[in-house]
């Protein structure tokens, strides 16, 4: 169901997405066939390309042409590729979108070179591109987006975090690449400066909210829907938004001593995850998503007329509903 | 050229980088990154036999090193359990050498070099990985592997700036260095790339044999080395520090 929506949403630029999805297949090509395992393991795993998708629709507010936009558009989708087979190495997770991940099917190290090869076709390609800006932009995002998971892993199991720790944290994590994909398609497509900035700003909005209902989902979405099993972040120690807006509920707070000491048993997980479900929390944590959709939309308004505009708009809104 | 002065340049090399990838979380959870002597020695070669050094060169060799010590970071990722924080971080350290590699780059403007050592990085990757692959391998094959791991991104880095001249003396010399520390890894602790790729943990009926190609293959790189060194118009004191690395 979820699928055939983003389809539906992306059915504008639909061929191009085709194009970038191929682009993305031979990027991979490797002369090690284990690579190219583990490149194929990833690609099958599919992932809902929103970056290459906010790259291609801010483009259009330029001088659009997929030919030149495919050197930004593939080598974003190649980094968030890249830091999330690394990531699996960090959180030691097995499963990803319903599929073993490169470290469980192989091993750390084939995660690791696999993460590097990634990166580094990613940059290989970008430098098609001979804009300087757009080359600052993105480098400065990869250090950022490593600066949100250093933060990530020195918050972890930290209860004494406020919202301003976790909305700096998911905006390195998660909106700063995001923000990039629409800033990049917009500079590398010439568009003005104003466009630029809203186009930024849009995606930074979209970005923050969408990881707020990726932390919603861990707790609310089933283990099947999710892929992996649910309440997978706070089990790890990640304190996201629903649990920064409870962790005063004297209910949570033998499960929350457990999860940094021996862990939940499966009974607790789906008692913690039945008290989170009920709680004021989910609700609370999707306002304040909503809020930042809201921003996004005003942003979108500000854009020069252009029939992506309503695009942007459905994608926002898509993305603050979806359910997994 | 001095050797007080080939030691003093190399110091600067490693201090440099240090400064670029200075990190407070990363410097005190897993410390500074590894830095190898004779890998920053021949980033600096072709500049301390003489060649100018501008500003965007020193950029250059530092990000080369930079790169080197991110891809050397990832090779301390054990490979089942990496769950522990200093494991976490060591992940993170190395991408973000990585990052900052292109971030000095991308504020040079140095986009062909991005794309020389990205392309390095690849090559590199290709054959690091080949340890785990199923495919049997002969000696050479993954003595040529050391090379690849060990000079792909100098190399490179050399053919951006016109430096080939010294690519066959690199790869030779830091090709004997590695073999050299993996023949001592066999011989006393049975560890190492090569006796895992060797698989000679399962076959030790031909440890002998193996040890007597790896040691052909030791005088081989070193007598290949020299003869580059004598033919070549490198100052004597430089000559003198790259004799020194291919003592067997």
């Amino acid at each position: 169901m979820e699928k055939m929506k983003i389809k539906m949403l992306y059915a504008d630029i639909k061929s191009d997405i085709e194009i970038i999805e191929n682009e993305l297949e031979q990027a991979l090509n490797s002369s090690s066939h284990l690579l190219n395992d583990a490149s194929i393991h990833l690609l099958q795993a599919g992932g809902k390309r929103i970056r290459p998708v906010f790259t291609l629709l801010s483009a259009k507010f330029g001088d659009y042409n997929i030919e030149r936009m495919k050197n930004i558009a593939v080598p974003l989708e190649l980094i968030h590729m890249g830091s999330l087979v690394h990531d699996d190495v960090i959180d030691d997770s097995d499963m990803r979108r319903g599929r073993e991940t490169v470290k469980a099917q192989w091993n750390n190290r084939v995660a690791m070179y696999t993460g590097n090869f990634i990166f580094a076709r990613a940059l290989e390609y970008v430098t098609s591109i001979e804009n300087p800006r757009a080359h600052q932009i993105l480098a400065k995002t990869m250090v950022e987006l490593v600066n949100g998971e250093v933060i990530q892993i020195e918050d972890k199991f930290r209860l004494d975090q406020n919202l301003k720790d976790y909305f700096r944290r998911i905006k390195r994590k998660t909106a700063l690449l995001i923000e990039s994909s629409c800033e990049l398609g917009a500079v590398v497509s010439g568009a003005d400066e104003k466009t630029v900035r809203h186009l930024k700003r849009y995606g930074y909005f979209v970005g923050m909210s969408f990881q707020i209902v990726d932390d919603i989902l861990d707790f609310t979405a089933t283990d099947k829907q999710l892929g992996k099993p649910a309440g997978s972040d706070l089990m790890q120690g990640n304190v996201t938004l629903p649990i920064l807006l409870m962790k005063d509920n004297p209910l949570l707070a033998p499960y929350l001593a457990k999860v940094s000491t021996t862990g939940l048993t499966e009974q607790e997980r789906q008692n913690m995850l039945a008290l989170v479900r009920n709680s004021d929390a989910i609700k609370e944590a999707t306002k304040i998503s909503n809020l930042y959709l809201k921003k996004a939309l005003k942003e979108v308004e500000a854009l020069p007329n252009h029939p992506m505009k309503k695009k942007l708009r459905d994608i926002a809104l898509f993305m603050g509903k979806r359910k997994s | 050229m001095s050797a007080t002065s080939i030691i003093q340049s190399v110091q600067t090399l490693q201090s440099n980088i240090l400064q670029h990838v200075h990190h407070r979380a990363l410097l005190q959870n897993v410390g500074q990154p590894t830095l190898q002597e004779e890998q920053l020695f021949f980033i600096q070669l072709p500049f301390l036999n003489g060649a100018a050094m501008t500003d965007d060169h020193k950029v250059s060799a530092v990000t080369v090193g930079i790169v080197h010590a991110s891809l050397l970071e990832h090779e301390k990722v054990l490979e089942v359990d990496a769950t522990s924080k200093e494991q976490q971080l060591i992940v993170l350290s190395g991408d973000y050498y990585s990052g900052r590699y292109y971030q000095l780059l991308a504020q040079s403007g140095n986009i062909r070099l991005i794309q020389k050592l990205s392309k390095g990085i690849v090559d590199r990757c290709e054959h690091q990985i080949r340890i785990y692959e199923t495919e049997t391998r002969s000696v050479e094959q993954w003595v040529h592997s050391l090379t690849v791991i060990e000079s792909a991104l100098i190399s490179q880095y050399y053919d951006v700036y016109g430096y080939n001249a010294y690519t066959e003396l690199m790869e030779n010399t830091l090709t004997f260095i590695r073999l050299k520390k993996e023949y001592g890894l066999i011989q006393d602790t049975k560890q190492g790339f090569l006796y895992r790729a060797l698989a000679l943990a399962d076959n030790p009926t031909v440890l002998e044999s193996t040890m007597e190609r790896l040691h052909g293959q030791l005088i081989t790189r070193k007598q290949r080395a020299l003869e580059v060194l004598k033919q070549s118009h490198i100052h004597d004191d430089l000559k003198h520090s790259i004799e020194q690395y291919i003592t067997l």
